[in-house]
Formats: structure tokens, C-alpha cells, sequence
């Protein structure tokens, strides 16, 4: 599945999009965790489908998922 | 009428800065709606603010130049649609309008607009600081703080 990067996540993995594969959101972030550096110690939020998730959440491949780092609207 | 039409709009995003002109022209569409009385507006300007950076050599405080946003924008504007429809639900605002700038954005520039529109003041007023404080804790905009140096810092919300 493609995971969607944003602001300092995007800067930090030098792209704005990933394609891994994993089965659940906690697998999806130990994943990630491993491919960009430094984001295992960043405060960020997971969204899946555009709704930001808390707890592990199952996949099953076809979500929209995006990594969203601190928000500065406004 | 005007509800259904402000509960359509879906996209709140605009590239550059908000023309002060831009204002205006909003706030004259309105004269044609003899039920309103009461106009609140909310701007976000773009502050120079110096940021202080530390390293082990020196501590500098460059000036923010300008703000370069980005925007989830989807996931932004499914939020902003459910804002909108809890401040439709708690207030009886006659119309809404939210907009919100994307790229570079210098420091005295306007790069968010919050506008209701009511019978009375304070149904607006109140409506205009409830969506002012949603949108930037439920919005996925990222604000990269450009310093006068050509580093960069990014901003976050408290």
C-alpha cells in the first residue's frame, strides 16, 4: 500500500510517498520506523482512510494511509 | 439557501497569500441578505518571529521570513466539512467561509480567513473563535518557518 508523508516526515525520508506492505497499523509503523530515520523519536499521527487512528487497527491493503507530523495551520 | 450553498463548498485551499481585496469582495456578497446583522472575521497573519537555535558552537535567532504551508489536503477539507457542520449545529450562523493558504507565504501576509455571518454578534463572534481554534487542531496543514538565514525550522501548533 502506498503511505502518504507529510512536513518534516516527507523531509526526513526525502519523499512524499512509500509503498510497504504490512497487515495491521502496529506492523505498519515498526515498518516505517525502520525505513525513515529519526521517526521512531517524532511525534506524529497515523491516519488511515484520512481519520487519524489510535490502537492497532487491521489492514487490509486498499486504505489510504498518510503520516502526519505536528500541525501548524492557522 | 445559503446554508446548502456555504455546506457545499468543499475545497478550502488557496495557493499564495489572501489578497486583503479578496476580503472586501466577501464581505460586499453579503449585502444582498437583509436577515444578517452580524459580520466576525478572523485573519492569520504571517509573524516574523525570531527562532532561537542552538548548537554546541552558538545560539543565533534568525527571523522567520515566511512560512512555506502544505496541506493533507483531502483529510483537510473532510475535517473542515465536519467543523462546519458541528458550528452550523451549535450556532444559528446564516454562512460560513473558511479559506486557507498553501506555498510560500511571506511575514505581514494574511494566509487564513474565517468568516460567519449572523443576526446578532455574538452567535458570529462565537462561531468564528470555535472554527478558528478546530481548524488548527483538527486541519493536517504543515507550516516550514523559513529563516532569514535559508535554514528552516518547522512550526508546529500548541
Amino acid at each position: 500500500m502506498d503511505v502518504l508523508l507529510f512536513g518534516l516526515i516527507a523531509e526526513k525520508a526525502g519523499t512524499d510517498r512509500l509503498s510497504i506492505s504490512a497487515t495491521d497499523t502496529q506492523t505498519l509503523k515498526h515498518v516505517l520506523e525502520g525505513r525513515i530515520e529519526g521517526l521512531a523519536s517524532l511525534s506524529y499521527a497515523l491516519a488511515v482512510n484520512r481519520k487519524i487512528t489510535r490502537g492497532n487497527v487491521v489492514l487490509s491493503g486498499n486504505e489510504e494511509i498518510a503520516l502526519l507530523p505536528p500541525f501548524a495551520g492557522g | 439557501m445559503s446554508e446548502t450553498k456555504t455546506h457545499r463548498k468543499r475545497d478550502i485551499f488557496t495557493e499564495g497569500p489572501i489578497d486583503p481585496a479578496f476580503i472586501a469582495e466577501s464581505i460586499a456578497k453579503h449585502s444582498t441578505r437583509h436577515d444578517i446583522g452580524a459580520h466576525e472575521i478572523f485573519l492569520g497573519q504571517v509573524r516574523a518571529d525570531q527562532v532561537v537555535m542552538s548548537s554546541e558552537v552558538e545560539t543565533r535567532q534568525p527571523t522567520v521570513q515566511a512560512i512555506e504551508y502544505t496541506a493533507y489536503q483531502d483529510m483537510a477539507n473532510e475535517q473542515m466539512i465536519a467543523i462546519r457542520e458541528e458550528a452550523f449545529a451549535r450556532w444559528p450562523i446564516t454562512c460560513l467561509h473558511v479559506h486557507h493558504s498553501q506555498g510560500i507565504i511571506k511575514a505581514g501576509e494574511l494566509c487564513f480567513f474565517v468568516f460567519a455571518s449572523s443576526a446578532h454578534r455574538q452567535t458570529a463572534r462565537e462561531a468564528v473563535a470555535f472554527v478558528t481554534d478546530e481548524v488548527k487542531k483538527r486541519l493536517p496543514i504543515f507550516g516550514k518557518e523559513i529563516l532569514e538565514d535559508s535554514t528552516h525550522v518547522w512550526k508546529r501548533n500548541l
